[in-house]
């Protein structure tokens, strides 16, 4: 409460000494900003069958070139229904999500009436604004149905975790200005021009005054990325590697007293670098930026960490290592694609969970939010999913598909044990994918047995018994439908 | 560590049985059992698994013991786990003798003391065994007044089964006996009686359910035989683990045309069943002929229906052998299985260690370490979602390992020196090779150790960083300082 209290007055006054500059500033972005209502529907893991709760939300977003509507894509996650409206003409208009990136928070919407970008001009963007330098962040956060402005500077710039999807970090500026929900979206401006898109903050007690924009560097990848009409996700080197401070390790690696560079650690199955680069290498350039001993490069005179030179990149584009392999220069070059595995544990949107049911046993995939909605205990399970890309278990099992939930009925009366126990094979079949489940329960057999990871007892269904269940199972628990196996 | 639940439990005990009045369920003790009883004032010391070199600060644990034939005092093993100082005192009197652990077996969760001076125990009368009991029959628990009087507090037995021991090393026959008893000082292990005979030893109470865990006699006879015989072998166990056949599905599928019978869902490799030929997937039908249901229990003489382990654990000994009757592939099989005790020489992660110094090597600053249970359970109670995942993971399912795949060898710390710069952050990763040869054990790391390669202490791990090196001589060098500085009482321990 006094914390509240103390924020308050602070902005009273902030507001009042400011009023005359932000309100010529307002009118002139107001004509541009756009507050979006959409309506999502966000399914439900538990029960993958059930389409899942509707919801509502607020958010913001601004007219950028070509007629297009800039926002988070968490603003438009899962919409079924979205509407815009401008700033003093509360119209709403059918909207359409043009392109989303999860992986970056940033979506772009059209509009279908062309009419809605009368009198609207679209908002031009700056470049990465000096820490200290004073912002201003517009939008429809809590407290009123109005546009709201705040204003602060810009405290800090740096890689931060994109919470959206759980998965990515990318280049960031925080800001002390006030960003609550409903400024999502937003427009942060400096000298009338985009600097930022407001899109997430701290919540509870954490901290005070701490809001994130996403960069222009960030939104510029996205637009530039679109432009061929799809939206291609981030690429990733796809290895790990390490400060290499240590004189004895730095000797034995074979760096002369004045070079420095990074430890190649883990270099990941199935990714970029894979049987390009490996683990032992050590990096000293990249793309001819000189790396330093604790993995950063100097960009645009700032250090920034060495990842940033693909963060600009796109999906087949190439990066050029120069490394120490034991002891021997050597120039590599590493074609970029997108990291499948990291999308396991990446929070999924705009996705229908997938399952497969037989004799009231559902069986899913297990990915991030299934692991969310379930919460499982089950140790095994926890270790394969933390572990899926470090230990390179997808190379074996490219899905992680367990045993979710059990529809009690007389069939499947002794199965309650193996709840989120991680399926093996079905009839000598071995799972790697859900389809794998599917297809193993469509061969017409006596006996179903179903192994788990780890041995243990099977559990056998009969063809009889499983068919004699299906009309009562589906009844008895609403279950519309027997499988989902796409996305 | 594991006296505070047993220590909240008394507590909760105290506010429960003030409410009620109790007095009706003690009386005086007759003379004969009070003969019998010492107390036993238990100072432990246990070693702290993060900085193996330290131990933790010492605390007591009081309980009584029971003298049985033969000069020895029955207690439990908690009572006397990592024992540092054990005194003996008479109730009455407050007599006190020094006493040393003839033996203790934590499998089973007793110890037999035995005082410094014989002399001690003149006067005083032995406690002989009393036979089975059945659930439903009384028994008396008995503790001590401050004045050396018996307390006694009367329960009933409320169930007899093969349940866990706090050792987790497995499962024994155990009682439960639904009993009021009040909070006293010195009840960490505590006599019950009927009839002037020993029944078992109370090992654990919960104060909330008002239930007393029994060692019972069974066990003890067990263990008092394995003393008596000239090598003390213990429990030994048949090391699988099995789920009840009760789907008629998969029974229909295995084509168990029998009513009972239970499935053999892992074995632990090298044990005793591993060893006779039992194997994952076989049905168990019966053992030495006696039939099992589909829970496993046979039927006991003394006990009623019981899960086998007993028969195969308790009423035989290390070096029996027991006759399986095994369906496998739709045909019987008789398995005859030389019954052992756990070989740990194998164990990839041990569950229970005390009165032993963990090992560890220290090299250049960073510390190595054996995975083992005590290790996670520094951890917290929670341990199993607070420590490491991947070292859980490991301990959880040691038996899916291969089998020669040896001890784990951890990076557990790293003591910061000039040798070990960059390298502060890490913790918990697993070392594969150090020097280029594979280490499954510490005494391997340690032997590893001597022959650097080029002049380096080449590590490798598991995770990142995959590879490290520290520079030999300097490390050689700097080994006195780093001892000094951290007050390490030497650089390995094994």
């Amino acid at each position: 409460m006094l914390q509240s209290e103390a924020m308050s007055r602070f902005f009273l006054i902030a507001a009042a000494l400011l009023l005359p500059l932000a309100a010529l500033h307002a009118v002139e972005i107001s004509k541009s900003l756009v507050r979006i209502e959409a309506t999502s529907q966000e399914p439900n893991y538990k029960t993958p069958w059930s389409p899942g709760d509707v919801t509502s939300g607020v958010g913001a977003g601004f007219v950028v070139d070509g007629k297009r509507i800039m926002t988070n894509a968490h603003v438009v996650s899962n919409a079924r229904f979205l509407t815009v409206s401008k700033e003093g003409d509360p119209t709403p208009y059918l909207a359409q999500v043009l392109h989303i990136a999860h992986d970056c928070d940033l979506a772009l919407l059209s509009v279908e009436n062309p009419d809605f970008f009368n009198g609207t001009a679209p908002l031009e963007f700056g470049g990465i604004p000096q820490i200290e330098s004073v912002v201003s962040a517009y939008g429809y956060p809590v407290g009123g149905t109005r546009l709201s402005v705040t204003r602060g500077i810009v405290s800090r710039i740096d890689f931060q975790p994109y919470s959206h999807s759980g998965m990515d970090s990318h280049l960031a500026i925080q800001i002390d200005a006030a960003i609550n929900p409903g400024n999502s979206g937003g427009p942060v401006m400096q000298n009338s021009k985009v600097v930022g898109v407001a899109f997430q903050g701290y919540s509870g007690d954490v901290a005070q005054n701490v809001g994130y924009m996403i960069p222009t560097p960030v939104i510029h990848r996205f637009l530039k990325d679109v432009e061929d009409g799809r939206y291609d996700h981030y690429v990733d080197l796809a290895l790990t590697y390490r400060n290499l401070f240590n004189p004895a390790s730095r000797r034995a690696l074979g760096l002369e007293d004045e070079t420095t560079g990074v430890q190649i650690c883990s270099v990941y199955s199935s990714g970029a670098s894979d049987g390009i680069v490996k683990p032992g290498d050590v990096i000293l350039k990249i793309d001819g930026h000189t790396v330093s001993s604790d993995g950063t490069i100097p960009l645009e005179d700032e250090a920034v960490p060495l990842e940033e030179v693909v963060e600009r990149k796109f999906k087949g584009d190439k990066v050029h290592l120069d490394i120490l392999r034991d002891g021997k220069p050597m120039t590599l070059t590493v074609p970029l694609r997108e990291p499948w595995p990291f999308k396991l544990q990446s929070n999924l949107y705009d996705e229908r969970p997938r399952y497969f049911v037989a004799g009231g046993l559902v069986f899913q995939p297990v990915d991030q939010n299934f692991m969310e909605a379930h919460d499982p205990s089950d140790q095994r399970l926890n270790y394969l999913f933390d572990f899926f890309i470090a230990d390179g278990l997808h190379a074996t099992r490219p899905e992680i598909v367990v045993l979710s939930n059990i529809l009690p009925d007389p069939v499947n009366a002794y199965a309650d044990e193996f709840r989120y126990s991680v399926v093996d094979e079905v009839n000598g079949r071995r799972i790697k994918r859900i389809e794998d489940i599917a297809a193993a329960f469509e061969e017409k057999a006596d006996y179903y047995v179903i192994k788990f990871a780890g041995g243990g007892r099977p559990i056998v269904l009969e063809r009889k018994a499983i068919e004699e269940a299906r009309s009562r199972i589906s009844g008895r628990y609403a279950l519309t439908a027997e499988k989902n196996l796409e996305k | 560590m594991k006296s505070t639940p047993s220590l909240r439990s008394f507590c909760l005990a105290l506010l429960l049985a003030l409410a009620i009045p109790s007095a009706r369920a003690e009386d005086t003790a007759p003379e004969s059992t009070s003969k019998s009883l010492l107390r036993v004032n238990s100072t432990n010391q246990v070693y702290e698994f993060f900085q193996p070199w330290i131990k933790k600060p010492p605390f007591s644990r009081r309980g009584i013991g029971a003298l049985i034939d033969g000069g020895r005092i029955l207690v439990t093993a908690e009572l006397v786990a990592n024992s540092t100082f054990i005194e003996l005192e008479k109730p009455a009197t407050a007599e006190k003798s020094t006493a040393t652990v003839e033996r203790v077996d934590y499998d089973c969760n007793l110890a037999v003391l035995r005082p410094a001076d014989p002399a001690f125990l003149q006067g005083m009368q032995p406690l002989a065994l009393n036979g089975p009991l059945q659930v439903g029959e009384e028994a008396t628990i008995l503790q001590l007044e401050p004045n050396g009087e018996i307390a006694k507090t009367l329960g009933r037995i409320t169930s007899i089964s093969v349940a866990s021991y706090p050792s987790e090393s497995g499962a024994l026959l155990l009682f439960k006996l639904g009993a009021p008893l009040q909070q006293r000082d010195g009840s960490f292990t505590l006599p019950v009686i009927r009839d002037d005979r020993l029944i078992g030893m109370v090992m654990r109470y919960d104060a909330r359910n008002q239930s007393a865990d029994i060692v019972p006699t069974a066990v003890i006879r067990h263990f008092l035989a394995e003393l008596d015989s000239t090598t003390y072998q213990g429990f030994a166990r048949l090391g699988i683990a099995f789920a009840p056949l009760r789907d008629p599905q998969l029974r229909r599928y295995i084509g168990l045309k029998e009513p009972g019978g239970v499935y053999v869902s892992d074995i632990t490799p090298r044990g005793s069943a591993d060893a006779a030929g039992i194997k994952k997937g076989d049905a168990i039908l019966a053992v030495d002929e006696l039939p099992l249901d589909q829970d496993g229990n046979y039927e006991d003489s003394d006990y009623g229906r019981i899960l086998f382990s007993h028969l195969t654990n308790t009423i035989k000994h290390p070096g029996a052998v027991v006759r399986f009757k095994i369906l496998r592939d739709g045909k019987t099989l008789e398995i005859p299985v030389n019954m052992q005790v756990a070989n740990r020489d194998h164990a990839i992660s041990e569950p229970h260690i005390s009165d032993t110094a963990p090992k560890y090597v220290v090299l250049g600053g960073l510390v190595f370490i054996e995975l083992s249970r005590p290790y996670l359970k520094e951890w917290g109670s929670k341990w199993t979602s607070t420590a490491p995942q991947r070292l859980v993971y490991y301990d959880a399912f040691q038996n899916e390992l291969p089998p020669d795949r040896g001890r784990i060898i951890i990076l557990s710390q790293v003591l910061p020196t000039p040798d070990t710069i960059g390298y502060e952050d890490l913790e918990n990763i697993v070392v594969t090779k150090v020097n280029d040869r594979p280490v499954k054990s510490l005494a391997d790391l340690s032997e590893a150790a001597k022959k650097p390669v080029d002049g380096f202490q080449k590590i490798e791990f598991e995770e990142d960083p995959k590879l490290l090196f520290l520079d030999a001589a300097s490390i050689e060098a700097n080994a006195d300082t780093l001892k000094k500085h951290y007050a390490l009482p030497a650089l390995e321990r094994l």
